[in-house]
């Protein structure tokens, strides 16, 4: 009992790390990129669904928080003349430099915005979002427009997927504790909650926060699978990119988040067959999908929730229920 | 002030633009005491409700709960203070269990960390099974436990209303302000309604304060009653009194 959790962590990352390995020795380069890209896709539409759907605040200012993350590891990894920085480890260490600079950053941004409710919350995120690119658009040092080339290109399947998994542990185990139901309690009626003794906005803040760093470890990643960043990776049409994935995956729900960042960003490969035709069935197919599942593929709940008990995984503390799956 | 009363509040007042939607309001609830606010629809009952909470901020006089002022402080920091209310239009979370519903109040007392959330140590566990109990055991009160990992959307009228209580017992109030819980209520739930807000009353040991509509229900069970219209307090006392005020039955009456 004792040794649980650190042994399925372990089997975890030998499960990750066998994978990748099978994976990156098996399959061509292209669809290990296009496999790593969903990878970090999870990631920014776990987070993004945070806020998005647990908390019911429309964002769109995700990919500023992204580039956050991107722009600080990167430049320790670039500029920063430590040998360190350019190992496996210091880009991880970067990596999370990166994305604690992304969460104090959404904290920053969190506390004045989370004030404002619906359209207008979304229109100063994404102001944010927008001041937050256009200010390493000026900054000469990591390449203002021209981008930030040379970044040591460390991640790869493993990390991204391990990132993967610990986004998933984290933001899961969140949601399913008190403070994750004080954030869903958020999303159902804030004036009930603040009644029920609930600092609204002290939790709004956080969740954009967490939010925000885990946005800011997929930009990590992101550079350091590239190898070179510029401000227009992270426009206004990446952070509605990672809106789609939550709002097709089900607002609310982490496994449906995984399941928009699939389709997301797999599909459009997928529909390569139809070369210049695809980016108007990319949109016909979300339009078709909005019509007929308008609340996301998954709405509230979790993959298991719809699919038969299967008994370990129902004793949770905090269960999503099987009679409101029926409703 | 003496020592025994749980909320006081004197003078308070509150215009929206030129409509002075409470003017003067002062009350004394003794603890554990059942009270009454009634009038006729617009009195401002409800604005009193959003004064005391903290939704709106009065623009005169002091409010304060076992001696320490309220003034200035946010509705979750009230709440924190003691002061549970529920909604005359009922706002339940609906999505959530009702279990879930009860547990978010318990959450400004939450015994763990993020930390703790995070790696699920034993104090998690803890807390959540000792919090379950808890809720449990108030949705058993009012006779909801079996619904209790029922979506709160799904619940029956009457039991969304009973929900509603036990979300606002869960909080630990001293002072427990219902908002028309009779409201939609058939004529037998009334009757049981009005037991388990007895009931409530000497279990926890709560000061009631009462908005409802239904005369039968309020007389039956206040033994104070405040009477309010156009905001302001026009009488105040034991319910045989009230029914005879001649200005009580001329606010809701007219003159002949």
């Amino acid at each position: 009992m004792r040794f649980r959790q650190p042994l399925v962590g372990l089997l975890a990352v030998g499960a990750i790390w066998g994978l990748g390995f099978l994976l990156e020795s098996n399959l061509n380069a292209y669809i290990v990129r296009v496999i790593v890209n969903c990878g970090i896709a999870f990631i920014l539409a776990m987070s993004l669904n945070l806020v998005n759907g647990c908390a019911g605040q429309f964002s769109l200012g995700h990919a500023g928080f992204m580039a956050v993350g991107a722009y600080v590891s990167a430049a320790l990894t670039t500029l920063v003349p430590w040998a360190f920085f350019q190992s496996s480890v210091g880009v991880g260490v970067a990596v999370v430099i990166g994305a604690t600079f992304a969460g104090v950053a959404g904290y920053l941004v969190g506390l004045p915005s989370l004030r404002l409710k619906g359209d207008y919350l979304a229109i100063v995120t994404l102001g944010f979002g927008e001041i937050i690119r256009i200010v390493f658009l000026n900054i000469e040092a990591v390449g203002g427009p021209r981008g930030l080339p040379g970044i040591p290109s460390r991640s790869d399947f493993f990390w991204v997927f391990i990132w993967v998994f610990a986004t998933f542990l984290i933001l899961g185990r969140l949601i399913r504790s008190s403070y994750g139901r004080v954030i869903l309690s958020i999303r159902e009626d804030e004036v009930a909650a603040e009644s029920m003794g609930v600092d609204v906005t002290h939790y709004k803040v956080v969740a954009f926060a967490i939010s925000s760093f885990f946005a800011g470890v997929a930009g990590g990643l992101f550079a350091h699978y590239q190898g070179f960043i510029d401000p227009n990776s992270f426009n206004f049409n990446r952070s509605v990119e990672v809106v789609i994935m939550v709002v097709i995956g089900g607002m609310g729900s982490l496994t449906g988040s995984i399941l928009g960042g699939l389709i997301v960003t797999a599909l459009p490969e997928l529909l390569r067959v139809f070369e210049k035709y695809r980016m108007m069935i990319f949109p016909a197919i979300l339009i078709v999908m909005m019509l007929v599942r308008p609340r996301g593929l998954l709405g509230h709940f979790e993959i298991w929730d719809l699919l038969p008990s299967f008994g370990r995984l129902r004793r949770r503390p905090v269960s999503r229920l099987k009679e409101s799956v029926t409703k | 002030m003496s020592a025994a009363d749980a909320f006081v509040a004197d003078g308070l007042s509150l215009s929206f633009g030129g409509l002075k939607a409470v003017s003067g309001f002062s009350l004394r609830l003794g603890a554990g005491e059942l009270k009454g606010l009634i009038g006729p629809n617009g009195a401002g009952k409800t604005t009193v409700f959003n004064l005391i909470t903290g939704v709106y901020a009065p623009d005169a006089g002091t409010m304060a709960i076992g001696g320490d002022s309220l003034l200035g402080l946010v509705p979750h920091d009230i709440t924190r203070r003691g002061i549970a209310r529920t909604f005359q239009n009922i706002r339940l979370f609906r999505d959530l269990t009702v279990l879930e519903n009860v547990l978010i109040s318990f959450h400004m007392r939450i015994g763990y960390g993020y930390v703790s959330a995070l790696m699920r140590l034993p104090s998690f566990y803890r807390v959540e099974r000792e919090n379950r109990d808890k809720a449990m055991a108030l949705l058993a009160l009012m006779g909801i436990e079996d619904r209790a990992s029922t979506a709160a959307r799904n619940l029956c009228y009457g039991d969304q209303r009973r929900l509603e209580i036990v979300r606002a017992l869960a909080t630990d109030p001293k002072v427990l302000l219902l908002d028309e819980p009779a409201a939609g209520l058939n004529s037998s739930e009334k009757v049981q309604l009005m037991k388990t807000v007895a009931e409530i009353r000497s279990r926890f040991k709560v000061a009631i304060l009462l908005i409802d509509h239904d005369m039968k229900l309020i007389m039956g069970i206040c033994e104070r009653i405040t009477v309010l219209d156009h905001g302001e307090i026009i009488a105040e006392g034991a319910p045989r009194q009230i029914q005879e005020d001649p200005k009580v039955v001329e606010a809701y009456l007219g003159v002949s």
